[in-house]
């Protein structure tokens, strides 16, 4: 039982209730398992999902309300996964964004069984992944740090950045270039160049 | 003011409710909105202009000193800065204001601006109006109330093109400011025509033919352009019909394209996209091809195949090919020294005995020689590479300078011939002749071209050009290691050295080329650094050269090479002491070709330099940049113009500044480039201006614009909205009995977010809209629910710059609802991914990875996915309902770090330059926590660039990381290759 408790563990659990979702087709970078659970899909320790599709919802409106207030509170993620697969979604998808937001339940919208099913598979390979990937950060090679903080600057795209450091040499330099010096790179127009030196030049506080 | 301006003033001041204006682009709009000025009066109220550019600004400020002098009553701006009483002050005041829409509409919520004080509001670019723009909001702030004063709108277009951009965009445009009538002033209106063609300008049309390499260029742009609208259409996601390559020409087109592939753009493949994205880099060759010199143009196709790199479709294609290689062949060639012979065979005898000796064994004597003489070819020491320079010249370079000699030419003649000076030229400034270009870049280098000669300019190109390529490699490093050893060859000091061991095993074409490349590089910035060791000698060794180059370059045309500087092989040159003693050794080696260059040096000399000097003067020029937007001719009073980059908006402002003139006389010149996509694009703007003037008058026969029993316009179905509030609001309310709406509701919303259309729809939603400066969120609906909006693009972007990361972070910090809000676009497609576009594995650059890493991390973050604006505002509505109206001075409280104090109700980017805090922020070594201190201590970032490492490092609170931004700083750009 131990050995079996282990390899759950690296499963996604499915409640018998979704037996026959072509969405399960698709789970496929992880494994999955029939269980006896409340929720559709347990992901994790702490997180858990439950699957609706928005044609379900408009026959049955209730029943997004009931399965939610079954769910335990011990979880911490609580996902409802809505499949978006009808046509005129306005009025369903505010019914159902109303219910999990009340009912303190992450909602995410797949639009097809593949989409639904990524987002279950992703959920369960990153439970213990750092948020690296989406705080802010960059590739450390100069071009790309360049990069990076001259397109900070409105309308500065990367041949700009190639064009500017070429001419320049340096980024120190580039922050002291003359808009005279600016306008002469082939590609920067009028807009650019007041865009650049109005960056590097204007006081960061406006107001003394 | 001519008679058809008035005429569109009268018409518009007819109807109460205003008017919509649209004009052929260079028509007068600024001297038209100065009448306007003109006539109002302090008394009735202020007069609000909206969403005037800077140049439009200054250009109406102009137009008002001409019609009122002495003493103008100048519109002045509301800045955002400016205390709030101030503004409010202003806005009673009863003056002509420039106000920007997002302080208007946050001044008129606020109640610091009221509607009775204003007396008419005045509105330009109308063409980039929609129904859910902050004009509109605005427009409905000051007109919506059926009791308030009625406010004309009046409201200007001169991009008739954008006007029709879209379904019934001028009625819909009409009807959200509240306007019935449609004023249509094309080019070729009666009226217009007839005022601007009594006295018609002498119009000279001059037709350069384009030299066949950028024949060539051009062909093989289009070419490629052509193919990938091909496969553009082979994916069948676009109207077929409005895929030309005559409409590819132009700037619109991209939009043409993206509107028709935006509602699908998630379904189409990475492919497409590219090909559209490539479709716009090709018109930009198009459009560089006639404005840029060969070398920059090189430059710039150089940058590009760095920075598109793979991902281009283009790039692989044949034509293509064909344009870096016609692009490079107007820059230089590479030959190979065993077939020089044949390539030189029909060349003068003298360069081919020259060639015979490069063949011998005394190397030494030759590359003496043609350092001295100013020979025009390197030679790979291994691998006999040989770079010709070309430095082809534009055109057009060549015309304007006979235009401008002929044009002073005649005025020395006319002067003998009346024996005084014309009546005209008493007032000094109109012997002045006017150039125009395209942009300020092509004003320098004409202007350079014209003081220093066409060749210099080349050359000096060439020369950066080649520095450039040399800095990129790091060759001044290993050159200086290298050339301490002695070397056998002169020519290529040092680096050659390195390139000739690659080149000892068959190599590319393309290496060699490249390495011969380097090794003219080398030779320029040794040349420039021995010029400063030796002093004058070699100055004047290199002022001959330049002679003889220009001089081979005149003598022969533009096939013969031009001959540059770049020759001199680098450590020889320090004997030039000995360049005496050598010059008669190879005299004798090559006795004649030095004798038939001496000749030629000779009269090149004077064709050369003194035509610019002394033999044929050139009148007064100015140089005007048309992008510049400033109306310089009532300034000038140029009496001739020269049209260097024709353009239809000029071309109207010519006529305008000939018919206020009637008297002057006025002679046009426009060089266009033979057969050439300009004139293409020039008839093509014609014609596609005229397009749409003759839609937008079959529009207006059709139009339908509802008002009441006193005339008033009624404004966008604004009625049947406020119900759809109260619908889903009693229909889910559960608890307690079912009260009428008596409050109505309100929403706390960040000044920054009323450039998007959300704002103004929940005012038509009849929410009560609350504009503050938010340090979290940017929406607060009750003291629990805190929103922070994401558009689609947004999203990715603040996914890409770990943004949103801190912004769930301090929105969960504060409230007990954080609500990450995704909103789609009405007019795009409502997913982000097509099923085949997932993949089959868990890929971290997948939106659904960063969206399901953010859930995991923030379980307590509520997600909202809206289909529309429209759709927010109706789920915010519900989402407030059993909600308490949220408290505005605490939202303001919020995350706002305690010591630096917060200027109540104050626009952030007015404050600040956030454009440099954000690049700032971005810079390697600046946390969070100590760009403050950098901020507080620095004027700007230029100061900071120039900050030595120690006083950093007290700023930044660390030797670490004041090294690392300042090694960033100050690093070198390893750029190309």
């Amino acid at each position: 039982f131990a050995s079996s408790s282990g390899q759950n563990r690296n499963a996604i659990l499915v409640s018998h209730r979704q037996k026959g979702n072509p969405l399960l087709k698709h789970i496929r970078n992880v494994r999955w398992m029939f269980a006896d659970i409340v929720c559709d899909y347990l992901l994790g320790q702490g997180s858990c999902a439950l699957y609706i599709s928005l044609r379900y919802h408009l026959l049955h409106p209730d029943y997004l309300y009931y399965r939610i207030r079954e769910l335990q509170k011990d979880f911490k993620l609580r996902v409802v996964l809505c499949h978006v697969d009808v046509e005129d979604v306005i009025k369903p998808l505010h019914e159902v964004t109303r219910t999990a937001l009340l009912h303190d339940c992450t909602l995410l919208c797949g639009w097809s069984f593949e989409e639904c099913a990524r987002y279950l598979e992703t959920i369960k390979v990153y439970e213990n992944k750092p948020a690296d990937s989406i705080r802010e950060q960059m590739d450390t090679d100069y071009l790309s740090r360049l990069t990076h903080a001259l397109t900070s600057i409105r309308h500065v795209n990367k041949t700009d950045v190639v064009t500017l450091g070429s001419s320049f040499g340096s980024l120190s330099r580039i922050m002291d270039a003359s808009m005279e010096e600016l306008a002469r790179c082939p590609g920067i127009g009028e807009r650019k160049v007041k865009r650049l030196y109005d960056t590097f030049h204007e006081p960061f506080r406006r107001v003394s | 003011m001519l008679p058809f301006e008035e005429q569109i003033v009268s018409d518009l001041m007819e109807d109460p409710n205003g008017g919509l204006v649209v004009l052929s682009s260079g028509l007068p709009l600024s001297s038209l909105v100065a009448s306007l000025l003109l006539l109002h009066h302090p008394s009735r109220g202020s007069l609000l202009i909206l969403s005037a550019s800077d140049s439009q600004k200054s250009s109406i400020s102009r137009c008002l000193l001409l019609l009122q002098n002495p003493n103008p009553n100048l519109p002045s701006d509301v800045p955002g800065d400016l205390p709030s009483h101030h503004r409010a002050a202003l806005y009673s005041s009863g003056a002509a204001l420039f106000v920007t829409p997002r302080i208007l509409v946050a001044d008129l919520l606020t109640s610091r601006c009221v509607p009775s004080a204003v007396a008419s509001l005045l509105i330009l670019n109308a063409h980039r109006l929609s129904d859910t723009s902050t004009e509109a909001f605005i427009a409905r702030l000051l007109r919506a109330q059926p009791n308030s004063p009625l406010i004309p709108v009046l409201a200007f277009s001169d991009r008739p093109h954008a006007m029709v951009s879209g379904f019934a965009k001028a009625e819909r445009v009409m009807k959200c400011l509240f306007v019935r009538r449609l004023h249509l002033w094309p080019r070729f209106h009666v009226l217009v025509s007839a005022d601007l063609e009594k006295e018609p300008p002498e119009v000279v049309d001059i037709r350069v033919p384009m030299s066949p390499a950028m024949k060539g260029i051009q062909s093989a742009v289009l070419e490629a352009m052509d193919a990938c609208l091909k496969e553009l259409r082979r994916t069948n996601k676009v109207d077929v019909e409005d895929l030309t390559v005559e409409k590819g020409l132009f700037k619109s087109f991209d939009e043409i394209v993206r509107r028709q592939l935006d509602p699908i753009w998630h379904t189409i493949g990475k492919k497409t996209k590219q090909l559209v994205s490539d479709l716009k880099t090709l018109r930009k060759l198009l459009d560089y091809l006639v404005r840029y010199d060969a070398v920059t143009y090189l430059k710039y196709l150089d940058t590009l195949r760095v920075s598109e790199g793979v991902r281009s479709v283009w790039i692989f294609a044949d034509s293509s090919h064909k344009i870096f290689e016609l692009a490079k062949k107007r820059v230089y060639q590479v030959v190979r020294a065993d077939d020089m012979k044949i390539s030189t065979d029909n060349k003068t005898t003298p360069g081919k005995k020259r060639r015979m000796i490069n063949d011998e064994k005394e190397k030494e004597i030759e590359k003496e020689a043609s350092s001295s003489k100013a020979g025009d070819r390197k030679i790979d020491a291994s691998g006999g590479i040989v770079l010709e320079e070309v430095l082809e010249e534009a055109p057009k370079w060549k015309v304007l300078r006979e235009l401008l000699e002929e044009i002073e030419e005649e005025r020395r003649k006319e002067k003998q011939s009346t024996g005084q000076p014309m009546p005209e030229a008493a007032s000094d400034s109109s012997d002045i002749v006017l150039v125009a270009c395209k942009d300020e870049r092509s004003c320098l280098q004409l202007e350079e071209c014209i003081s220093k000669g066409q060749h210099q300019v080349m050359r000096e190109e060439w020369g950066k050009y080649l520095l450039g390529k040399a800095e990129l490699h790091g060759l001044r490093k290993r050159n200086r290691k290298k050339s301490q050893e002695p070397k056998g060859f002169g020519v290529l000091d040092g680096m050659i050295a390195s390139g000739s061991s690659e080149n000892a095993q068959p190599s590319s074409i393309s290496k060699l080329e490249n390495d011969a490349l380097l090794a003219a590089a080398s030779e320029i910035s040794n040349l420039a650094k021995e010029e400063i060791e030796v002093g004058d000698n070699p100055k004047i060794n290199s002022r001959r050269k330049v002679g003889k180059g220009r001089g081979t370059g005149r003598g022969k045309g533009k096939s013969r090479k031009a001959i540059t500087n770049v020759q001199a092989p680098g450590n020889k040159r320090k004997k030039s002491a000995e360049n005496d003693k050598i010059q008669p050794i190879s005299a004798e080696t090559e006795g004649p070709p030095s004798n038939s260059d001496r000749p030629l040096e000779g009269t090149s000399h004077e064709s050369g330099l003194e035509d610019l000097m002394d033999l044929k003067p050139l009148p007064p020029v100015q140089f005007y940049a048309l992008d510049s937007d400033q109306h310089i001719f009532n300034v000038l009073k140029p009496s001739v113009i020269i049209a260097y980059h024709p353009d239809m908006t000029f071309v109207r402002e010519i006529e305008i500044y000939k018919a206020e003139n009637p008297t002057k006389k006025l002679k046009v010149y426009f060089l266009f480039y033979e057969d050439s996509t300009e004139v293409q694009k020039f008839e093509a703007s014609i014609r596609r201006e005229n397009g749409a003037f003759e839609s937008l008058i079959r529009q207006k026969s059709l139009m339908m614009i509802p008002v009441d029993q006193n005339g008033r316009c009624i404004g966008p179905s604004a009625s049947n909205e406020v119900q759809s509030i109260n619908l889903p609001n009693s229909a889910t309310r559960k608890a307690g009995g079912r009260k009428p709406l008596e409050k109505e509701m309100q929403v706390i919303v960040d000044m920054r977010e009323f450039m998007s259309s959300l704002p103004n729809v929940l005012h038509q939603k009849g929410m009560r809209i609350i504009p503050v400066t938010l340090e979290v969120g940017d929406y607060v609906l009750s003291p629990l629910i805190c929103v922070e909006r994401k558009s689609i693009g947004d999203l990715f972007q603040s996914f890409a710059s770990g943004r949103l990361y801190n912004q769930v972070e301090t929105m969960i910090r504060y409230y007990r609802i954080p609500v990450l809000l995704i909103e789609f676009s009405q007019d795009k497609s409502f997913s982000f991914q097509s099923a085949n576009e997932i993949g089959d594995d868990v890929s971290p650059t997948n939106i659904i990875s960063k969206l399901s890493l953010l859930v995991l991390h923030f379980p307590r973050l509520r997600l909202v996915w809206s289909r529309s604006v429209h759709a927010t505002a109706e789920i915010f509505a519900s989402l407030k309902a059993n909600q308490d109206e949220p408290d505005e001075t605490k939202a303001m409280r919020v995350g706002v770090p305690s010591e630096d104090g917060i200027v109540e109700n104050d626009v952030r980017a007015e404050n600040y330059n956030t454009s440099a805090i954000e690049f700032l922020r971005r810079l390697p070594g600046v946390t969070d926590s100590n760009y403050r201190a950098l901020m507080d201590n620095c004027k700007n970032l230029a100061e900071l660039a120039l900050l030595p490492v120690e006083r950093l490092a007290e700023l930044m609170g660390g030797q670490k990381a004041a090294r690392t931004l300042k090694e960033f700083l100050d690093a070198k750009c390893p750029t190309m290759l």
